[in-house]
């Protein structure tokens, strides 16, 4: 009887086999669509079935076959199924889309088939391996030395920041050796609203593109690094710009599976995780911040897959930039829920660049078709995506994080 | 690991691009199996076609090396039907999505096979009823089942698929009224009107040659574009429900409802099938509860035409309680009749029903019965699905008024446990034995149910079945194994 568990060597699938079962293998998780009084959402949400087509890439469905194929030893590993696995970017719209008992496992499965196939003799992509083999001694995926990481932080800037403070203002690694700008808008941000925060040098990768890419042994030690620093900075929160970093912080952090990764690393408890955006927006519905320009321009937002679909954060955003004077905001037709990811996430960047941006061309194309001048986001590494895509395709947008967007225009009232 | 030989995979490649075929077994493997109890089998290629040039020349290919061809959109079927019992190549027609025409004013729309649910509601949604320019309503609509919005529309209608407008017009299949297709020999015929014009308004009055590639389950040929009646969304809707204390009460109020064809659907479902998710294993339903629960939609262009509809169907209720037939009242819940006026929906499609407590399996006996059997063979498949353990999960449902209907037990199953899906396929199999006699045809048959068929079938009918299937794919490359005549 092929439908039963033969293959017990996968321990950390074998253990979620239960929920891998479940699947009834509907397809509902294939493709995009929700019901409207006037008109019906339908639009193709994954990006790896969007470019690779076969139902093994379409969608939940094709990989937790592919689950249960191994467990069932039906077919061996290969560079093929390796493929399969490191081509989705993460982005939950297979959950978004998916009814059954198994939803809340979906990422979690791909992570998981991931970190059995880091014990196979397959083709894991090189940069994959080339990050994975330095993070360890220098705690970020982009191969910089720690000792720079601050780098991006005026000096001046720095010895004026507190030793200990409310907020830990954590930028993560995108904005801290890619996107400098950002983190520097970020504490200009920060500073202007008299956020009592401060910035620490030994902050280390959230951990995200290891998660993500199932490298859970490597990832320990991350976690449980990182979970310290409230304590020894006097913190009771953290605050970041960066999505990857407030799905990794708030939930793999926080949350029990499969939310999140407590049942393997610890809770971290006692300690709030905000996403700029949250903090902005509450001192906004208090009345704490005075606008004091305006920025006219129609603008559409790119919903962040760690920050959307992952922590169902759609509307603060949002709220944010509504409240901006002159601001037009306009959506794309994939937006919120049904979002498209900008192709970047899941370690798909590091592992495959060229299929990364293509996939961030095709959201560039969605949204010059809104008619707007300027994209933004919430996340250094959307940021990162869809700013390359858009020279790549000569797009005439601009692309501005939120923060870029409110920085200049706001003070504390 | 790959499969099939490197020669037949160069010629794949040849004809669809290296991008679009793969003998990789993880490619593959999702094509092995879907929701039943199937047995894997897995193919040797997979190719997506892009057009109907591409499809001529592989399934030249394939008869020329006698390889199995089994046309594949979205591998929701609940009967096996895509599962290569021989190998061979799956042809997914997922990349042939394109909504080619919707005729606003003759109403119908041409689609290629990979045209979803969801795409085909959302163009159709967008569309408005009207002529020279002059629109009268808002929208239109087709007949949306029950299953994933991803499911194709076109492989739904050519597999009898039912429709939320069956009860009104009929079921999918009956809303066919054109189709271009591929023979298994590589030769492409229009059938309908299109056969002599851009119109793909009918079949009739010609010749039903669309019969030769209706219900076959792919193994005649493979159909390449379709024409479909299109209806205007009636703005006005209402869900009218009662309940009853047995299959035979149910049946005598849907009977005499669907006599005066006011309604767009009429169901019925157990009690066990109105339990999310359905009772498994079985327990007995409270001793107080209605066996059956039944709901009818209803549509209409104003809230008067709607406000007589309700008052006939309150009439029926009445004259059939004063016939001493024991209907109960009950409220819908709303998110029910959400899931009854909004379709398509994800709701209604999902196998959420299905998935924690019964172990991810579902599977049907079923579906196509003269109404007068429902209560007899409700009452037999109750006493099978009981002795092995399963709930009667039975649902009803009149298509297009006093002729016959669904008579369909939904069976969930534990696919972990090969004890659960012994007992779910032996239950199936033996509410088939049953029903055959009753007049019951299982539609979408797995191959377990089609051997039933067989063994009952009028001798006439397997020759003739024979000889089409030998006249139009000689080297039986056409999905074999699924009819069980070649």
């Amino acid at each position: 009887m092929s439908h039963l568990l033969k293959n017990k060597n996968l321990k950390e699938l074998a253990k979620i086999y239960d929920w891998v079962s479940m699947c009834t293998h509907c397809g509902n998780c294939k493709y995009g669509y929700e019901y409207g009084p006037t008109a019906n959402f339908a639009a193709m949400l994954c990006v790896q079935g969007d470019k690779f087509n076969f139902d093994s890439y379409r969608g939940s469905r094709g990989k937790v076959s592919l689950a249960r194929s191994l467990l069932h030893n039906r077919i061996g590993w290969s560079d093929k199924v390796a493929h399969v696995l490191f081509t989705c970017t993460s982005c939950g719209a297979c959950q978004q889309m998916c009814e059954t008992d198994i939803k809340p496992w979906i990422l979690r499965m791909f992570e998981t088939l991931r970190y059995e196939a880091w014990k196979q003799n397959v083709a894991i992509p090189e940069n994959i391996k080339a990050w994975s083999s330095t993070i360890g001694t220098l705690y970020n995926p982009y191969k910089e030395p720690h000792e720079k990481r601050l780098d991006w932080l005026p000096s001046d800037v720095r010895a004026s920041l507190p030793k200990k403070a409310e907020y830990i203002y954590f930028a993560g690694c995108t904005a801290s050796y890619r996107r400098k700008q950002l983190a520097r808008a970020t504490v200009s941000l920060l500073q202007k609203l008299k956020v009592d925060f401060t910035v620490v040098e030994d902050e280390w990768c959230c951990a995200s593109p290891l998660l993500r890419t199932g490298q859970y042994d490597l990832a320990a030690k991350f976690v449980e690094h990182n979970k310290a620093l409230p304590e020894k900075y006097g913190a009771s929160a953290f605050i970041t710009t960066c999505s990857g970093c407030y799905r990794t912080l708030g939930r793999d952090y926080m949350m029990d599976a499969p939310e999140g990764y407590a049942d393997k690393y610890g809770k971290m408890t006692g300690v709030k995780v905000l996403h700029t955006t949250h903090l902005l927006e509450e001192m906004l519905n208090k009345g704490e911040i005075e606008f004091t320009g305006s920025f006219n321009k129609k603008v559409t937002y790119h919903d962040p897959c760690h920050l959307g679909r992952h922590a169902e954060v759609y509307e603060t955003p949002r709220n944010v930039l509504k409240a901006v004077p002159g601001l037009q905001l306009v959506e794309m037709y994939r937006n919120r829920k049904f979002s498209f990811c900008c192709g970047a996430g899941g370690g798909v960047r590091g592992g495959f660049a060229d299929y990364s941006l293509e996939t961030a061309g095709k959201r560039v194309k969605e949204a010059e078709a809104t008619g707007a001048e300027l994209v933004t986001s919430a996340c250094p590494f959307c940021y990162t995506n869809l700013a390359d895509a858009i020279e790549l395709n000569k797009s005439p947008l601009k692309m501005e994080d939120i923060v870029e967007i409110i920085e200049p225009i706001v003070r504390r009232k | 690991m790959a499969r099939g030989n490197n020669e037949i995979l160069a010629n794949l490649e040849q004809i669809v691009g290296p991008e679009y075929v793969s003998n990789e077994e993880a490619d593959l493997q999702p094509y092995t199996w879907d929701m039943t109890w199937a047995e894997p089998r897995m193919p040797d290629y997979v190719v997506m076609p892009k057009t109907v040039t591409e499809i001529q020349r592989v399934l030249r290919l394939a008869n020329h090396r006698k390889i199995p061809v089994i046309p594949y959109c979205n591998g929701t079927n609940i009967g096996g039907l895509c599962v290569p019992e021989e190998g061979g190549i799956i042809m997914d027609l997922k990349k042939m999505d394109r909504i080619l025409k919707i005729d606003p004013e003759t109403c119908y729309a041409v689609i290629e096979p990979g045209v979803s649910h969801a795409a085909f509601s959302a163009a159709l949604k967008a569309t408005n009823p009207q002529w020279k320019g002059e629109e009268f309503s808002k929208g239109f609509e087709f007949g949306w089942g029950v299953h994933p919005p991803s499911a194709s529309v076109l492989a739904m209608a050519i597999n009898h698929g039912i429709g939320h407008l069956n009860g009104r017009i009929g079921i999918n299949s009956q809303l066919m009224s054109s189709m271009e297709v591929v023979l298994p020999t590589g030769e492409v015929a229009k059938i309908g009107s299109c056969a002599y014009s851009d119109s793909w308004h009918s079949f009739l009055p010609l010749p039903r040659m669309d019969g030769l590639f209706t219900g076959w389950l792919g193994t005649t040929g493979i159909v390449t574009k379709l024409g479909v009646w299109i209806f205007p969304i009636r703005p006005y809707r209402d869900v009218l429900t009662i309940a009853a204390a047995s299959a035979e009460d149910i049946t005598k109020y849907m009977v005499r409802w669907r006599h005066y064809s006011l309604c767009d659907e009429v169901t019925a479902v157990s009690w066990w099938l109105a339990q999310i998710p359905i009772v498994f294993p079985y327990s007995p339903k409270p001793a107080d509860a209605p066996e059956f629960f039944s709901y009818t939609v209803i549509s209409g262009w104003s809230e008067e035409e709607l406000a007589y509809k309700r008052k006939m169907w309150k009439e029926v209720v009445e004259k059939e309680r004063a016939k001493g037939t024991k209907l109960i009242d009950f409220e819908y819940p709303p998110e029910a009749k959400k899931g009854r006026t909004e379709l398509p929906s994800r709701i209604v499609g999902s196998t959420k029903n299905y998935s924690k407590s019964c172990g991810g399996g579902i599977a049907w006996p079923g579906t196509f019965a003269p109404c007068k059997s429902w209560p007899i063979l409700y009452e037999k498949w109750k006493e099978i699905y009981i002795r092995h353990g399963l709930s009667p999960a039975t649902r009803f449902t009149d298509y297009q008024g006093a002729h016959y209907g669904m008579l369909r037990c939904m069976t969930p199953f534990n696919k972990r446990d090969p004890a659960s899906v012994q007992a779910a396929r032996d239950a199936m199999v033996e509410c088939v034995r049953a029903g055959l006699p009753e007049g019951m045809l299982p539609y979408k048959p797995p191959v377990e149910y089609q051997n039933e068929l067989n063994a009952v079938a009028d001798a006439g009918y397997l020759y003739l079945m024979t000889k089409i299937k030998d006249m139009l794919d000689p080297n039986n490359i056409m999905n074999p194994g699924k009819l069980g005549i070649r």
